[in-house]
Formats: structure tokens, sequence, C-alpha cells
């Protein structure tokens, strides 16, 4: 059988992504008894305490009958929450499936979509594997250029991935530079702006996508249950548009894609999220400044400003680095994949593991010097 | 980012593998490259091969046998590959040394896949699925290696950019290492017109940093093996304070081809001060060419993504080495002691051979090991040191238990593993080299 004449060119020339193997088969290759998680962006806190209880209470007689296909009681529970109609809510297995189903919906063969070149990947990764071009615009002082963006549209420009605060540089744009853009972009191409982490920024010039989708119908807006709501392993996402644009995406999108946990997970976390956010922001702030510190103290550039993560910049090749503090049992992300050769991003976390993960890090860059010297 | 042309042209011809076809096998490789626009001379060296090799294998096979040969243009080389298959074949035949006397010039001449060698540019033997046998060969064009161009004045201001050449920048920028006197040249780069056939074949990529009109340096990169490309550079023809053009051009390439299928990225070339911010160290290796002059490359290596770890069965002085390889580079293996399978080896080994004469040098690989492996790796040393080869390497693959098999036979025969390229095959490369033969060269 040749496969070859059965795939299509731009799958058969795509590269798919390899996710980390398990920890207990990492921890025995790198030779440690313990691995601290800081490579993707999880919230160490847990999920909100009614979350929890909804997991920790899950009958077993759930688990036999199919989820609401449509994730209804948690679309209500959004609608009520953000006072949008439940209809303009996409709930999504976490929101890759939500970059899937729009690229889907709208996009095809000789379109193209546009995002920056250093920024969440799978934006880049659905367009390739669909056959659609991503244009990629360089980052301006790490974070999104838009008059870059801007001269980049054409006709075919179909879609525009803005991922606020960006990952990994965590730099956001306010709601004047977005609206100034959309304005710019004009009304014949969507605009999505993903908000994945959102509930960590506290700026008040930081903007709300859901807010200016009445002025701006073209405005599309990606959340998740995965990061502030530490239900990662559950994948939840939402999707949240205008009435047409939503239901244009449901014709491709899976139905009960979302699993009846992770719905009834969400749905308790949304109802229980005040302090949850504020003991997640209070804990992100503390590692922020500690391991800043620390940096400003080994010499080491930071660049970080939104988000549970911070990106150091090593004095060696990243992916040696992430091998040494695998050693170490920190399991870091490094940033090749990212377009950041030489960086390294780490998650911000409780300060005993900040405090190890210093320490590591403090030893492996002494090391490293005193080995050139 | 490995660009693809989708425009390359290719010939093929399916024939019985018998004497009679013989004329009409040559024919094909010379007319199919006259066709794409060789010359006679490079057209004739193809015919030449061919035939030598079709000669060759010809008494080996099945008398119902079919060969297909297919010619490939490449823009700066055309690919020829002759492919046949054979039911329990005598894996002997496949060495080189097979029925061979090295101390017979008789024998010597008779030696077709020897002579063919020296005909091309590169030459191969693969053992595919099937018991299906491909034998690769490729001819470059002939390209003038000299070409005059200017280098920018110490003085140029400016911001830099990067971009990436067209064919005619990149011929004028190979013209510029040329003129640079730049200690590590590959060949292609020292024939500009190579270089940019090459670029525009999508067989190699290139960044350039410009200031101003002026070309001020730059960095080349194509695959080395299925999972490993390997770079070129940087060059640079100004000073370079603090390394911001240097840092520049490599962080551009490693993020160009971060995304791609290829697992790593090797440098070997000269040494690179502060190469640590870029690169981990693998080794060392001594070359001596044709003149007998040495030359000295220095390998480089980083990772393109997280390491997924793995198991690599071996034993002895192998096992030895990849421990301390392993733990010096924090790569995550679990060595396993394989325990020796002596006992299930067939009798004959079979060796692969990629010569390039060019560098005097013999590129070793195992395709089936047997009982024979260190005789029949000693007979290769002494008929291709006959031949005036000076530098031996095998390649083992850590992934492969036929490679394994070699390790002791290699030690017996003199070997010693040199360097470890991570993930540059199936699993890491060892690289092995000749000790005695490097000491007697």
């Amino acid at each position: 059988m040749n496969l070859d004449l059965l795939i299509p060119e731009y799958v058969r020339n795509f590269e798919a992504y390899t996710p980390s193997r398990p920890d207990h088969l990492l921890q025995e290759e790198y030779g440690v008894s313990h691995l601290h998680r800081l490579n993707n962006n999880e919230n160490t806190l847990g999920p909100p305490a009614a979350a929890v209880r909804v997991i920790a209470d899950f009958s077993p007689d759930l688990a036999v009958v199919y989820p609401s296909g449509d994730s209804y009681d948690l679309r209500e529970a959004l609608s009520r929450r953000f006072d949008i109609c439940r209809d303009r809510f996409l709930v999504t297995n976490g929101s890759c499936e939500a970059i899937t189903s729009i690229i889907k919906a709208f996009c095809q063969q000789g379109d193209n979509i546009i995002t920056a070149d250093k920024t969440f990947a799978v934006y880049e990764w659905v367009a390739e594997f669909s056959g659609v071009e991503a244009r990629l615009v360089p980052l301006r002082d790490y974070a999104y250029d838009p008059q870059g963006l801007l001269d980049r549209i054409d006709a075919r420009t179909k879609i525009i991935f803005i991922c606020n605060p960006n990952n990994p540089t965590g730099s956001y744009w306010t709601k004047q530079v977005l609206i100034d853009f959309l304005e710019k972009v004009g009304e014949n191409r969507l605009v999505v702006v993903d908000e994945a982490y959102c509930e960590y920024v506290e700026d008040p010039e930081f903007p709300d996508a859901m807010e200016l989708m009445e002025r701006f119908p073209n405005v599309v807006s990606f959340r998740t249950f995965s990061k502030m709501y530490a239900l990662a392993g559950l994948r939840a996402g939402y999707l949240t548009g205008t009435r047409d644009v939503v239901d244009v995406v449901r014709r491709t999108s899976v139905t009960y894609s979302v699993n009846v946990q992770a719905q009834m997970a969400a749905k308790a976390a949304l109802s229980d999220d005040r302090e949850h956010i504020a003991a997640t922001r209070t804990m992100v702030k503390q590692a922020r400044l500690f391991l800043c510190k620390v940096c400003t103290d080994l010499g080491l550039e930071t660049v970080g400003g939104e988000g549970n993560y911070l990106m150091i910049k090593v004095p060696i090749n990243d992916l040696l680095m992430y091998r040494r503090l695998m050693k170490r049992g920190m399991m870091v992300r490094s940033m090749t994949g990212f377009r950041f050769p030489g960086w390294i991003r780490v998650t911000l976390r409780e300060m005993a593991v900040m405090e190890s993960f210093a320490e590591a890090l403090t030893e492996e860059i002494r090391e490293i010097r005193n080995v050139r010297v | 980012m490995i660009k693809q042309n989708k425009q390359q042209k290719n010939a093929s011809l399916r024939i019985p593998l018998s004497m009679p076809f013989l004329p009409l096998a040559v024919d094909f490789a010379g007319k199919g490259a006259r066709g794409f626009a060789y010359t006679d001379k490079e057209s004739h060296s193809l015919e030449l091969a061919v035939e030598e090799l079709f000669s060759f294998y010809v008494q080996k096979v099945a008398a119902d046998s079919a060969v297909e040969l297919e010619v490939e243009d490449q823009g700066y080389r055309l690919a020829l590959s002759i492919s046949f298959q054979m039911a329990n074949p005598d894996m002997r035949a496949f060495n080189l040394v097979w029925q061979v006397n090295p101390d017979s010039e008789e024998s010597l001449e008779l030696l077709g896949p020897m002579i063919a060698a020296r005909s091309v540019s590169s030459l191969r033997l693969d053992f595919g699925n099937d018991d299906r046998i491909t034998l690769r060969m490729t001819r470059n064009r002939d390209y003038p290696t000299t070409q005059v161009a200017a280098l920018p004045p110490p003085n140029t201001q400016g911001p830099v950019r990067l971009v990436e050449p067209s064919s005619s920048d990149l011929r004028h920028f190979s013209a510029m290492v040329s003129a640079s006197g730049a200690p590590f040249i590959p060949g292609f780069l020292a024939s500009p017109g190579m270089a940019a056939d090459m670029l525009a074949a999508g067989h190699l990529n290139a960044i350039l940093a410009l200031r101003g009109d002026w070309i001020i340096g730059g960095v080349l990169w194509r695959p080395l093996t299925d999972s490993c490309l390997e770079l070129y550079g940087p060059y640079l023809f100004n000073d370079d304070p603090d390394d911001v053009v240097l840092t520049l051009l490599l962080d551009e390439a490693v993020g160009r081809i971060s995304r791609s299928r290829f697992r790593g990225l090797v440098r070997r070339q000269g040494q690179l001060q502060g190469y640590e911010r870029f690169f981990d160290l693998l080794g060392e290796l001594d070359l001596t060419g044709i003149s007998g002059a040495a030359t000295r490359s220095t390998y480089y290596y980083r990772q393109l993504r997280e390491e997924g770890g793995g198991v690599v069965y071996c034993s002895g002085a192998l096992a030895t080495f990849l421990a301390d390889q392993y733990n010096r580079l924090c790569l995550p293996r679990q060595l396993r002691e394989n325990g020796g399978e002596q006992l299930r080896l067939r009798d004959a080994s079979v060796l692969a051979v990629e010569l390039e004469y060019p560098r005097s040098l013999a590129i070793i690989r195992p395709l089936c090991a047997g009982k024979d492996m260190a005789a029949n790796l000693a007979a290769h040393l002494d008929l291709l040191q006959n031949d005036g080869i000076n530098n031996f390497m095998v390649e083992i693959n850590t992934g492969r238990s036929e490679d394994i098999a070699f390790t002791d036979a290699l030690e017996a025969t003199g070997f010693v593993p040199r360097l470890l390229i991570p993930d540059a095959g199936l699993g890491d490369l060892v690289i092995y080299e000749h000790r005695v033969r490097k000491q007697q060269s």
C-alpha cells in the first residue's frame, strides 16, 4: 500500500508534535526520584474548591451516559457569568479544538491566517496541516506587532490570531491598541483573541474581547479552564463570538468532545473562583518577584509580563539546560520550539518549588561558569 | 524550514538484469544525463559507473531478475539508482572485498564497485525491504571553483537585517566566502554555481546578514541524515564585537528549523568561540587529505526538540564510551548489557562503503552482522588502504542490533569510538575511527 498516494501533500510534509513522555519514565531515564513540572504553565494550587468537590464526588454511574453534546449547563453558566446569550458560546475540548474548528470552518486551501512567529504554536500547526498558509509576523520588543500583522493581510486572509497575553513572552495589547487594530482590520476577516491567560492580568487597561464583540462582530474570544482554573487534565475551553460566527464554527466541531466530568467541574469552577483567582495571582506575583531577583543576581536576562510563566535567557543552549535541569528533577520548557533558542520558560508556582528551582538553576549556572573559567 | 522543490525531473527504465541488456543500461545512463543537459564528461562518468556495477552484480543474481534504473536531475547533480531484488542473496557478494585478493592488481581491476566509485561523486549500497538492493550514486556537475567578489569595507554602518537569499545572492555570497579566506569551506561553497543550484533545488538553505547593500555574513544548512541537519558557518566578513551578527544568524537559523522534522543540528568545521551558547561539544576528528595535509573538524551539536529518552543494548568498549558520553551530555539513555548474540549470527557479514575520494575518506556502515565481522572489516581496510584511502570511519547506529553486533569486531580490528552524534540515525550515531591507520598515515 502506497500511503503517499492517499496523503495530502500538506499532511505529508507536516511534522507531528511529540509530547513529553510520562513522568515515571522521565524520572527513570534522568535518574531522579521526583520531577517538578515547570513546563506547561499548570496552576499547581489546584482547581477551585467547588470543582475539587465535584471531581471527588464524581459517580461512576455518570460515566455510563454520554455527556451533554453541546455542554448545555456549562454554556448556561457561562451565559449567566458574562451576561451573553448561551448560544454565543461553544464549549470545546481545550482551546486546541477551538483553533482547529474555527480554521476548518472558515479556511480552505489558498486562504491564509496571520499570527506572530513566536507565540503559541497551535495556530500555525493547525493551519499547516489543513493546507492553509500560516503567515508569521516577527514580534517587536517581544510583543505582537500590530502594523506588521496589518501589512500581511490580503484578500485571502481569513483569521488573525492574537495571543493576549502572549505565550511565552507575557506581553499584551492594551484595550486601546486592540481597538485601533480592529478598526484598521475592518470587518472582512475574523480576529481571534486567545485569552487563555487573561485571568492572571490585573491591569485595568487589559482588554476584554467579549466586551468588544458588540462593536466589532468579527472578534472571537478563546478561553480555557486549563490554566487559571487548573483543569488541564480534563480539557475544557470555550469560544465566544457572535451567534452567526458560533453557528458556523459549530458545524466543524465534534459533538460530545467534552466529557461529563469536565463539564461539571468547569461549571463548578466558574461558580467559585473569586478566592481561587486571588490566591493564584498572589502566588504568581510572589514567585515572579522571587525568580526575577534570583535571575538578576545571577546576571540572567528575563522576559515576562503577565501569565504564570517567565522566560529566562541561559548561557548555554536551552535544550542542554533542559536536560541538565531534568537531572535535578526540574522540568522546564526549552524555547527552541518557540523560536527562542537560548531561552527557557518556567512556570511560576508555589514558593517551595520556586526555591528548589532557584537552587538548581544557581548551581547549574555556577557550574557552567566555573567550567568556562 | 526545509524547502522542497517540486521541479525536479526524472526518468526510469526497467529491464532484465542480464548481460545482453548491459548496453541499454549504459545508454540509458548516458543519454539520460545528456538529456538533462549534463556535459559529455559528466555523462560519461555515469556510463562508466553503470557499466561496472551492472557487470559486477549481473553475475550474482538469478537469471530472471529485473533491474530498475532511475536518473533524477537535481539541478546541481544527477542522482542515479540501480535497484534489483534478490531472493536468498549470497550476502557476501555485496562486500567490496568479495573474491578479491588485495595483493593482486589484476584482481583489483576487476572490482567493479571500486571503479564505479572513483568515477562518480558518491556511491552507496542500501538494503531495503523484500531483499531489495539499491545502489545510489550521484555525479555533481563540474563547476568552476573561483569567482571574484569584493568583501565589504571594514566600516560598514547601519542596522543589520537578515534575508533569505536568492540563488544569485548565494552565488555572490559563496564567492565572498572564498575571497575571505575562511579556513573551512565545504566543496559546494567553494563552487559558487553549485551552492546556487543546490539552493534552487531545495537541498540547501541559507540566511544572509546585510548591512546597507553589503552582505556582511551568512549561515547555511542542509540535511546530514534523515533526522539531522548540518550547519555551515556563520561566515562573517566584518569584525563582530560581542558576536552580535553571529548570534543573530544562529538564532534565526535555529528558529527556522526548530519546527522541522529534524531532531538535531551538527556543525563540524573549525572551533567556534563561545560555542556553548549555541551548541554542545561532541569532540574532534582529524582527517588526512590526499595531499597528506591534516584537517581537524570540531563537532558541535544541538538538539532541536526536547529529549525523548531511550534504551541502548550494548557491551564492552562501546558501553563504556556511551556511558561517558551520555553522562557528559546529560542524555537520558538506559544502557543495558546485550549479553552477546554471537550464536545467532549468520556466516557472512556485509559492509556498505561510501567513498569520498576527494577527502580520502571511506565511511563504512554495517548492513548485516555475521561470524566473519572482524575478518571482513580487516579485508576492507586492506583493500581501501591499497586504493590510497587515508581515513576510515565506521558509523554505528545504537538503535540497530545488526550494528551493535559489530562492536567487538571493531575493537579487534583497531577501531575506537570517537564521537557520539545524538539522534542522528536509528537512535544515536557512534563514529569509530581507525586508530592504527591514523597513526600510520
